[in-house]
């Protein structure tokens, strides 16, 4: 290893804490667009995960994943959007605590 | 052309009769689609064109494969006799493999040789005509579509069993023409006890299909047993030392319950002077799981349990029971079902096996005694019968004893003869009692018919014709095949039950004046004296030409088939003179009379003249006839209004309930029915239904009805219970890592 290079494990420490910042996020905030800001957030850090590894291990089948992560996620993102839109519009709200129609 | 050729050479090429034989059964199968499927959209008209022209076509096809084995055609007989056994003219035809497991194979095989050439002649003949008659009787009917199909259906299935070269195929068409049976009794169900009585046959047929099986499985056994022992010869058709053959290809193995294989295995089983055998009878079944039992323990166990299928498709004692209430069906399906074809399969399954069923003399005494009883039992039921086709169905039964009784004392040729003429004279005798409803509005009770003889000229004479055959009150040709039935009775030595023969000949003897009885009696009710007060319309009508020509030609063959049992009618080169039928069918049976001589189960009959034999049936038979017109004509019309006499009461009583043997049966099957009432409620309502399926279905919903409060239907607390699981799986792969 080149020694001005970054050690592998500092990223992946990056990684764990971007998730855990966005799990915090999903679980806690209760606007539907800052959930799901929180969303994208752990699926990058999921990116990072799998580009520490590629460069680890010398391939690049990592970045191959992160690809199909980062199109997943932008599917993902017109979809959501467009639920988080029709949500306001029918109910002129985006709380996800006052959405709870689905239970019992 | 040269008309003697019809004598001489087959008129068929051979080689394409027997590749057409299929035609045979496929021509009524093929007719029972079309009436099945498009019988609404065909019309009533074309129905009874396709039902007839398919029966007819098969008919004519039969007849000339009659005409093709019957004929010494020396031009393709390949092998002369030899070895002092008869050559078979025969005529085959293989269609391949059906299904083969291990070392077991059975094969779409139809065989033609005499025996079932007769049997062919009988089933299309017979059944053509009642379905000629059919068209005329069921013509106010709906269901004609139906009926025919079911009718058509039963032919195919009865020239399978007749044509079947395999034990395997056989039991395809028993099974088949069992459920046309049942169909047809059953063919107005709207009527519940039609529909009961349709079942009730069809049980007490299972029973003895149960025991077909079994005794299947036990000779499947016991050939391949034999065949697998060191130093035997597998039994393979080996046609060549003694047949003439017109076959297609029998290629592979035919399976050990091809009725050539089995012929072939009985001729292993007796002693042999000639190649210095011991024979194998009374040698222990070397491997298998019969290993320990010697091979003709077996064979009688076998040749039981055939007989109680028999019993049960032929309506024997014990399982006689479904006939006289099969009469619930139309009147044509009675004669041609249960009357000519159907119910005599189980005599031709008993001779088509004759081969092996002489090397079992306790066998052999069973059949005959089984017979003799029945004979003698459904005779006395028939006393009491009002209803006139009941007493055509104990008299059925009655005469099918007789036959099982042949089979017993081997005088197989007989019985297939008395199943021929009864063919005959019994379905006269049923289509003329349907001529009768037809012609009283349904009426049956020989109590409010009489006097028909001069309103219904065609169907009295019919009728007394074949009464006449019957009761043997002249020498017709039912006359001849009972008493050639008792003569053989008579002659007979069975090995080690010597006392059998005289017995059953007895016992046949007294049914032959119960039978004169009761049929002068019907016929005296129903077509002699006046008219009955309680009839139901003033006058009868005759019925018409479709219905009355049936009747005269069955009528007629009553007569025609005199020749055939006259006795010594054929001088052969060797030994005493012969029937013509039991010249015809010595192809066939010749075999089974040669295995038992060599086996010493059935010895030789001293030869005695049949005549004075036969002037005492005809003596019985008047006693019988006498009795009748007595009793019908002088005493009872004499008293008429006076209390019948306590004798009579007492007997009458007594037979008019049938012995009380339905009752006696009730209390047996009440025993089974409530244990399987008991069974049903403890392991199928409490243990199945409550416990297993309810009780799934009961803790499912509790538990569900509990935990569905989990459902908050808040997505956070969803997220929240994943984060904790997530947290989990971590905790737990890190504590791994860290301990390891």
């Amino acid at each position: 290893m080149a020694p001005n290079q970054v050690d592998s494990q500092y990223y992946l420490l990056l990684a764990a804490a971007l998730f855990c910042i966005g799990m915090f996020g999903v679980l806690v905030r209760r606007n539907a667009l800052v959930v799901f800001m929180s969303i994208e957030l752990m699926l990058n850090a999921a990116n990072l995960t799998f580009l520490a590894a590629a460069r680890d291990r010398m391939d690049s089948n990592g970045h191959l994943a992160a690809l199909f992560v980062i199109a997943v996620a932008a599917a993902e993102a017109a979809i959501g959007l467009a639920i988080i839109i029709a949500l306001f519009r029918n109910r002129g709200t985006v709380n996800v605590e006052d959405i709870r129609t689905m239970k019992y | 052309m040269d008309w003697t050729a019809v004598f001489t050479k087959s008129l068929a090429n051979p080689q394409a009769m027997s590749a057409s034989l299929w035609l045979i059964i496929g021509l009524p199968a093929f007719g029972a689609l079309l009436c099945g499927v498009f019988g609404r959209l065909l019309g009533r008209t074309y129905v009874n064109l396709v039902a007839c022209a398919s029966v007819l076509a098969s008919f004519i096809l039969s007849l000339f494969a009659f005409q093709a084995v019957s004929v010494p055609d020396r031009s393709v007989v390949v092998t002369p006799a030899s070895n002092g056994v008869a050559q078979l003219f025969a005529m085959s035809s293989d269609y391949g493999v059906w299904f083969s497991a291990g070392t077991f194979t059975a094969r779409y095989g139809l065989w033609v040789d005499h025996l079932s050439a007769t049997m062919l002649l009988v089933v299309t003949g017979v059944g053509f005509l009642i379905h000629l008659y059919s068209t005329a009787y069921m013509e106010h009917d709906e269901g004609y579509g139906r009926y025919f199909a079911y009718l058509n259906l039963f032919m195919a299935m009865m020239l399978t069993l007749v044509l079947a070269d395999n034990l395997v195929l056989l039991f395809v068409g028993w099974e088949g023409v069992g459920l046309c049976s049942y169909l047809l009794i059953g063919f107005w169900y709207t009527d519940a006890a039609n529909a009961w009585a349709g079942r009730k046959a069809f049980i007490a047929n299972r029973v003895g299909d149960c025991a077909f099986i079994l005794a299947m499985m036990l000779l499947v056994l016991t050939v391949t047993a034999y065949s697998k022992a060191p130093g035997n010869d597998p039994p393979a058709i080996t046609f060549a030392s003694r047949r003439i053959l017109w076959t297609r290809a029998v290629s592979g193995d035919p399976g050990p319950l091809n009725f050539q294989v089995l012929e072939e295995f009985a001729r292993y089983l007796p002693a042999d002077i000639a190649t210095g055998s011991k024979g194998i009878l009374d040698v222990p079944i070397p491997n298998g799981p019969l290993a320990g039992r010697t091979y003709g323990h077996t064979l009688t166990a076998i040749f039981l349990l055939l007989l109680l299928g028999a019993a049960g498709k032929s309506a024997q004692l014990p399982l006689y029971v479904w006939l006289p209430d099969a009469m619930a069906g139309p009147t044509p399906v009675s004669a041609l079902i249960h009357a000519a074809t159907m119910v005599t399969a189980g005599v031709y399954m008993l001779c088509r096996m004759s081969p092996l069923l002489v090397m079992s003399p306790t066998a052999m005494a069973t059949v005959a005694m089984v017979g003799a009883i029945t004979a003698l039992f459904a005779a006395v039921l028939a006393f009491a019968q009002n209803d006139l086709k009941k007493v055509l169905a104990y008299s059925t039964i009655s005469q099918l004893g007789y036959m099982f009784l042949a089979v017993g004392v081997g005088v197989f040729w007989a019985a297939i003869l008395h199943l021929v003429t009864h063919a005959f004279f019994k379905a006269c005798l049923f289509l003329s009692a349907g001529s009768v409803m037809h012609g009283n509005d349904g009426e049956l009770d020989i109590k409010k018919l009489g006097g028909l003889r001069k309103e219904m000229p065609w169907t009295t004479a019919c009728f007394f014709i074949a009464t006449l055959t019957i009761t043997g009150l002249v020498p017709l040709s039912g006359f001849f095949s009972k008493d050639d039935i008792l003569h053989g009775a008579l002659g007979a030595k069975l090995a080690g039950y010597g006392w059998v023969g005289p017995t059953v000949y007895v016992l046949g003897s007294i049914a032959a004046v119960c039978t004169a009885f009761y049929m002068s009696r019907a016929y005296l009710l129903t077509f002699t004296g006046e008219r009955s007060k309680d009839a139901k319309v003033p006058h009868a009508h005759e019925s018409g030409w479709v219905m009355v020509a049936p009747l005269v030609i069955l009528a007629a063959f009553s007569l025609l088939l005199i020749p055939h049992g006259w006795p010594d009618l054929v001088k052969i080169p060797i030994g005493p003179p012969e029937t013509l039928m039991q010249m015809f069918l010595s192809t066939v049976f010749r075999l089974a009379e040669g295995m038992a001589s060599k086996a010493h189960t059935l010895l030789p009959e001293a030869e005695s003249s049949p005549w004075p034999g036969f002037g005492v049936a005809l003596v019985l038979a008047w006693l019988g006839g006498g009795a009748a017109w007595v009793l019908y004509k002088r005493v009872f019309p004499a008293r008429a209004g006076k209390p019948v006499p306590g004798f009579f009461a007492a007997v009458h009583s007594f037979t008019e309930h049938k012995f009380y043997v339905d009752e006696a049966y009730d209390v047996v099957y009440s025993f089974i029915k409530y244990l399987s009432i008991g069974l049903f409620r403890v392991v199928d309502e409490g243990l199945i239904d409550t416990v297993a399926v309810g009780g799934t279905a009961f803790v499912t919903s509790k538990v569900g009805s509990a935990l569905r409060y989990i459902q908050t239907g808040d997505a956070q607390t969803y997220a929240a219970m994943m984060a904790v699981g997530l947290l989990c799986g971590v905790g737990y792969a890190l504590f791994e890592a860290l301990v390891k």
